[in-house]
């Protein structure tokens, strides 16, 4: 295990945001709410993904992916595909992600999440029916806002400011 | 990436091999719940784990929408009220006959030696938490095979047809709605009493699919369940028309039909529970 720096992420900080982030998804969420509800847990993972590879990475993505199945009641392994790849892309991109301020990190992991709703999208329609509609994109843009405002926040708790200093 | 602290050329797999070796899981995942369906164990498991922390999480919901909801509804109650007393004596009336028609009913079935009608008896759910699958809507309820649900079941509400109980665990249950993509319920015209088939769209809608274009459609028509397929009771309402078009394409009608039950609405269900049927040759 490597203390990259002293104050990110204990074990109870990871677990508690997961926690947090799938108690979330268990509120009973409808209507409009509910098409433009941001993926929280994918959110969540990812952000650890890129600041503990070392505790979260893709068991624990396909774990959460098979509990988020489970959630919508879908194919067994369509969003735990989709995370694991999630994972991977922050695993490759993660040095240059970890170079931005948060606004500019958010428009790095917008292709990422969409690319993962996207694999989301082929499963369901290779596994199950063909889509309905693009209404499946919706939440790959407010989970953009979302990691926007979790980049923000965290930047903000450690006393850095919202600018990049750079 | 290598970090102070951390072996340089540590021996374990690269991304690259964890990758693969995991959508290798995943893709057969996906395959054995499809074409097996061998992972029911695993659903039911998962459904242990989060039923306590779904009913947990909507208490509070609830209570927020109790308070916000308190003052602003007095008022509609009280109109609510005067309006239900009025309908409530118009239905005593309509209760009187269709007693009178019961008895008549089952008098004239005994004569012919009928069976009663399936979906007797009825179980109570309330609605717990609504899917987010892009591919097929589904509802979960607060029952499941403890209150002798099985998979197959309809699930109706105070408006109409909800859908159908498609997957049972010990204390929860996922109903697939009418509206799913693909979804189909035999269904007649109310008015003409033409059969037909009715197939959920996606997006909150149903089609009637295989009318010729000559059938006698009109927008406002209701379409009623038909009972040919034994799985739901005839005569409970499913959808009105909303629009009939014909196509130079095709030689069957488009009619896209709007469902009654509030789908997206209604907090609470009903699950009819017929007993099993044996048909004799």
């Amino acid at each position: 295990m490597t203390p990259s720096t002293p104050t990110a992420g204990n074990w109870r900080r990871i677990l508690g945001s997961l926690a947090l982030a799938v108690l979330l998804e268990q509120l009973p969420w409808s209507g409009w709410a509910l098409a433009v509800r941001p993926d929280f847990v994918l959110v969540v993972m990812l952000f650890w993904a890129l600041h503990q590879p070392a505790r979260i990475s893709f068991a624990a993505a396909f774990f959460l992916g098979l509990l988020a199945d489970f959630q919508d009641g879908a194919v067994f392994g369509q969003h735990a595909v989709a995370y694991v790849i999630g994972v991977y892309m922050v695993l490759y991109l993660r040095l240059r992600l970890l170079q931005f301020d948060p606004f500019r990190q958010a428009a790095q992991m917008a292709p990422i999440l969409l690319g993962v709703q996207l694999v989301v999208l082929l499963i369901g329609w290779l596994a199950v029916n063909p889509p309905t509609g693009l209404d499946i994109l919706i939440p790959a843009l407010s989970s953009i806002v979302l990691w926007y405002l979790i980049a923000l926040f965290v930047r903000l708790w450690h006393g850095k400011g919202a600018q990049d200093r750079a | 990436m290598a970090m102070p602290g951390q072996l340089m050329f540590a021996r374990r797999l690269g991304p690259t091999a964890r990758l693969a070796i995991w959508l290798l899981i995943g893709l057969s995942c996906v395959i054995v719940d499809v074409r097996y369906h061998a992972l029911d164990g695993l659903r039911s498991g998962f459904s242990l784990l989060l039923q306590p922390v779904r009913e947990a999480v909507r208490a509070p919901v609830n209570v927020a929408v109790e308070l916000t909801g308190f003052f602003t509804r007095h008022r509609l109650l009280q109109k609510e009220r005067d309006a239900l007393l009025v309908e409530r004596a118009q239905l005593m009336l309509d209760v009187d006959r269709a007693a009178e028609l019961a008895r008549e009913n089952a008098e004239l079935r005994a004569l012919l030696q009928l069976r009663t009608r399936p979906g007797q008896k009825v179980v109570h759910a309330a609605l717990l938490y609504q899917g987010h699958d892009w591919f097929a809507q589904h509802l979960t309820l607060d029952v499941g095979s403890g209150a002798g649900l099985r998979v197959g079941l309809p699930v109706i509400d105070a408006d109409g047809l909800a859908g159908q109980v498609t997957r049972v665990y010990p204390g929860s249950s996922e109903v697939t709605l009418v509206s799913s993509a693909n979804q189909l319920t035999p269904v007649f015209v109310e008015r003409t009493g033409q059969r037909g088939l009715a197939a959920g769209s996606g997006h909150g809608q149903m089609e009637l699919r295989y009318m010729p274009s000559h059938t006698d459609l009109r927008p406002g028509d209701r379409l009623l369940t038909s009972g040919i397929d034994r799985v739901y009771p005839a005569g409970i309402p499913v959808a009105t028309i909303s629009r009939v078009s014909r196509s130079q394409s095709s030689p069957y009608l488009r009619v896209d039909c709007l469902p009654l039950a509030g789908l997206d609405r209604s907090r609470g269900v009903l699950v009819l529970i017929a007993e099993p049927q044996v048909t004799k040759p």
